[in-house]
């Protein structure tokens, strides 16, 4: 099958020439890391005002569900999901109730993503998206541009809880994305919604740049307004002399402990957000100090706590965190189970996430026979700055802590396990590097699932 | 087709009056509302029939995907069955079993079960396949009258599926592909990766 690779007008048809000198900076500039891949915003003139438009809506929207009344737009969702969606339309007629509806999971999605994409979604712009996980159902999502390009909306959203609006334009670099990693996806490329600020995903792993020291340099020449990462690269940025202060850091992907957040707080002087966001769903919530938990911030997303027997749970009930809506025109989801658990909250009309956890709950046995669920674990850990851990109890109760946090941080982490679960037996070694994910809270004992 | 029925009339109209009861969600595994085997073993009682166990797990839904627009036909065909005429005429609860354990699944591998409420045609369909299935005819029509407009009906609709299964094939086989383009590969800026 010919396959040609994308060309430049394809990744970026809107592309002036300040746009060109942009990429031309990011590129070549005398400090710059060795990019591996090329990407782009792919948008139409069109789809610009379409997503910029749509930022509109986002900022003024309201989410105004609750437990008991779900949002208006629900019922047309679901009927619209059984028309034109093979998977549900397959299951006979839309039924009334969205509780009537069996819940789906990543393991329907990795069997065959095809089932799952509308009629609608046209082909010749399908973008995708790939997770390996930790579930052991690698997934591709499909996805468009346009929905690609959205998801700076509901970054806005959540900036503007915190007090900051993004003000990059021409001539000026919008985000940094960070990985570190040994092998990174990396590329740059120009935002058009923001009148071409550049972007540059970047990799901070040493092997990348010509010279280590080139980090520091290119991100305060660069000035990112806002850089972007997961807490294995923020770690890192930590040690590098950056002085440059963004205006804000967007952190996904993994748990940040409340000590690291303080710790990049204090460093770079800005809101740190701790995002919910994933392939399925896009930026689900951010955490808000404040509220002591995540706010939602799609206002087309419907939330429910599902127990395992796929009815809703009251607030303040742990379960399944499952999605039903979405921005992504190529996926929509009804009751798609995420895999990541939390309780349901009211913090005046606002629904909240509390408790966030991203795997199913795993529970640990103490020294005197007491059981602990692992988001006291988290709780526990919240004052040290461990950037990526795992936790692993034998069957004959001895613990393992594998960590990223450095030497210095095993005694911190060994006096509060031994609070938690008395004199087990504990050993703690260091994370392998290479920032993969991990199963962050694992068992050998019988039934450790709460 | 040997023994003459109720009137065509009579049942479709009482299709597009079927009440909220029997369009409610079956219940599948942990999800739904109506057990269709108990209405079912309902009917069969109406009928003078004995329904036994074995014969009702027919009815118990487990797999959405399978039995969802199967159980819900099946209420759809328990709902003319519980007609006055069928009572009147004696009808074999026998025979009602052995075309509610069939037919179902044969009409809902190619309709949405709202579709024989909803859509005039599929009422006709669902109403001419009962009777069939019971040796019966709409009143009025010969033998070769109901046969005909019954494979009129039936092939239509079968056209239709086929058609639209292979356009559902065609296009699941292109999503794949565009999915793998080094284009979609390549994907699009985000200002967060997960």
């Amino acid at each position: 099958m010919n396959d040609p690779e994308p060309t430049d007008e394809q990744r970026y048809p809107t592309l002036s020439a300040d746009g060109r000198a942009m990429l031309m900076r990011l590129r070549e500039h005398p400090h710059a890391p060795l990019y591996h891949n090329h990407s782009g915003n792919r948008l139409t003139a069109a789809e610009v005002e379409r997503v910029r438009g749509f930022e509109d809506e986002v900022m003024a929207a309201r989410i105004d569900w609750t437990h008991d009344a779900p949002p208006a737009w629900l019922p047309d969702f679901i009927a619209q999901c059984h028309l034109e969606v093979p998977h549900y339309r397959a299951l006979g007629s839309a039924p009334q109730r969205l509780e009537d509806l069996p819940s789906v999971s990543r393991a329907d999605f990795s069997t065959d993503i095809a089932a799952f994409v509308p009629d609608t979604a046209p082909l010749d712009r399908l973008i995708n998206f790939r997770t390996s996980g930790t579930s052991g159902h690698p997934l591709l999502i499909a996805s468009h541009p346009v929905v690609a390009a959205s998801y700076l909306a509901f970054h806005k959203r959540a900036l503007h809880r915190f007090g900051v609006t993004l003000t990059a334009s021409r001539g000026e670099v919008g985000v940094v994305l960070l990985g570190m990693q040994r092998k990174c996806f990396t590329y740059v490329s120009v935002t058009p919604a923001m009148n071409e600020a550049g972007l540059a995903k970047i990799n901070l792993h040493p092997d990348d740049w010509r010279d280590p020291t080139d980090r520091a340099a290119y991100l305060n020449d660069l000035q990112p307004e806002v850089i972007a990462g997961d807490p294995i690269s923020f770690t890192e940025l930590l040690t590098l002399p950056m002085t440059w202060k963004p205006r804000a850091l967007l952190c996904t992907s993994m748990a940040l402990l409340t000590g690291l957040r303080r710790q990049l707080e204090q460093r770079f002087t800005c809101p740190v957000l701790d995002l919910y966001s994933m392939n399925e769903g896009g930026p689900i919530a951010v955490f808000d100090p404040a509220v002591d938990g995540h706010v939602l911030l799609q206002n087309r997303l419907f939330v429910e706590i599902l127990d395992e027997n796929d009815r809703r749970v009251p607030p303040g009930q742990r379960g399944e965190i499952t999605l039903t809506g979405g921005f992504n025109f190529c996926l929509p989801l009804l009751r798609y189970r995420t895999g990541d658990h939390a309780s349901i909250d009211f913090h005046g009309a606002e629904p909240v996430l509390r408790g966030f956890s991203g795997r199913p709950p795993v529970r640990y046995r103490a020294a005197d026979g007491t059981w602990l669920n692992n988001i006291e674990i988290t709780h526990a850990f919240k004052d040290l700055s461990l950037p990526q851990w795992s936790l692993h109890q034998a069957a004959d109760g001895g613990m393992t802590l594998r960590h990223a946090g450095g030497g210095h941080q095993d005694e911190p982490a060994r006096t509060v396990l031994q609070r938690l679960f008395g004199a087990l037996p504990l050993q703690i070694h260091p994370l392998p590097a290479g920032g993969d994910k991990v199963i962050q809270y694992t068992s050998d004992l019988p039934d450790p699932h709460a | 087709m040997t023994h003459e029925g109720p009137q065509l009339e009579h049942l479709t109209r009482r299709l597009t009056e079927t009440p909220v009861d029997f369009l409610a969600e079956p219940r599948v595994g942990k999800n739904g509302l109506v057990q269709v085997d108990a209405v079912v073993a309902d009917l069969l009682r109406e009928l003078g029939g004995i329904p036994h166990a074995r014969e009702m797990a027919t009815f118990a839904g487990f797999d959405a995907k399978k039995d969802r627009n199967r159980l819900a036909t099946t209420l759809l065909l328990a709902w003319l069955l519980g007609d006055e005429w069928f009572r009147g005429a004696q009808t074999s609860p026998q025979a009602v079993l052995a075309v509610l354990g069939s037919a179902p699944a044969e009409l809902a591998a190619q309709t949405a079960a709202r579709s024989f409420v909803s859509d005039p045609d599929r009422r006709e369909e669902l109403v001419r396949v009962l009777l069939a299935r019971l040796d019966l005819r709409p009143a009025g029509e010969t033998t070769a009258q109901a046969q005909d407009r019954l494979t009129s009906i039936s092939a239509t609709e079968r056209e239709r599926f086929i058609a639209a299964s292979r356009a559902a094939e065609e296009r699941a086989r292109a999503i794949r592909a565009a999915l793998a383009k080094k284009a979609a590969e390549e994907s699009a800026d985000k200002y967060t990766r997960e």
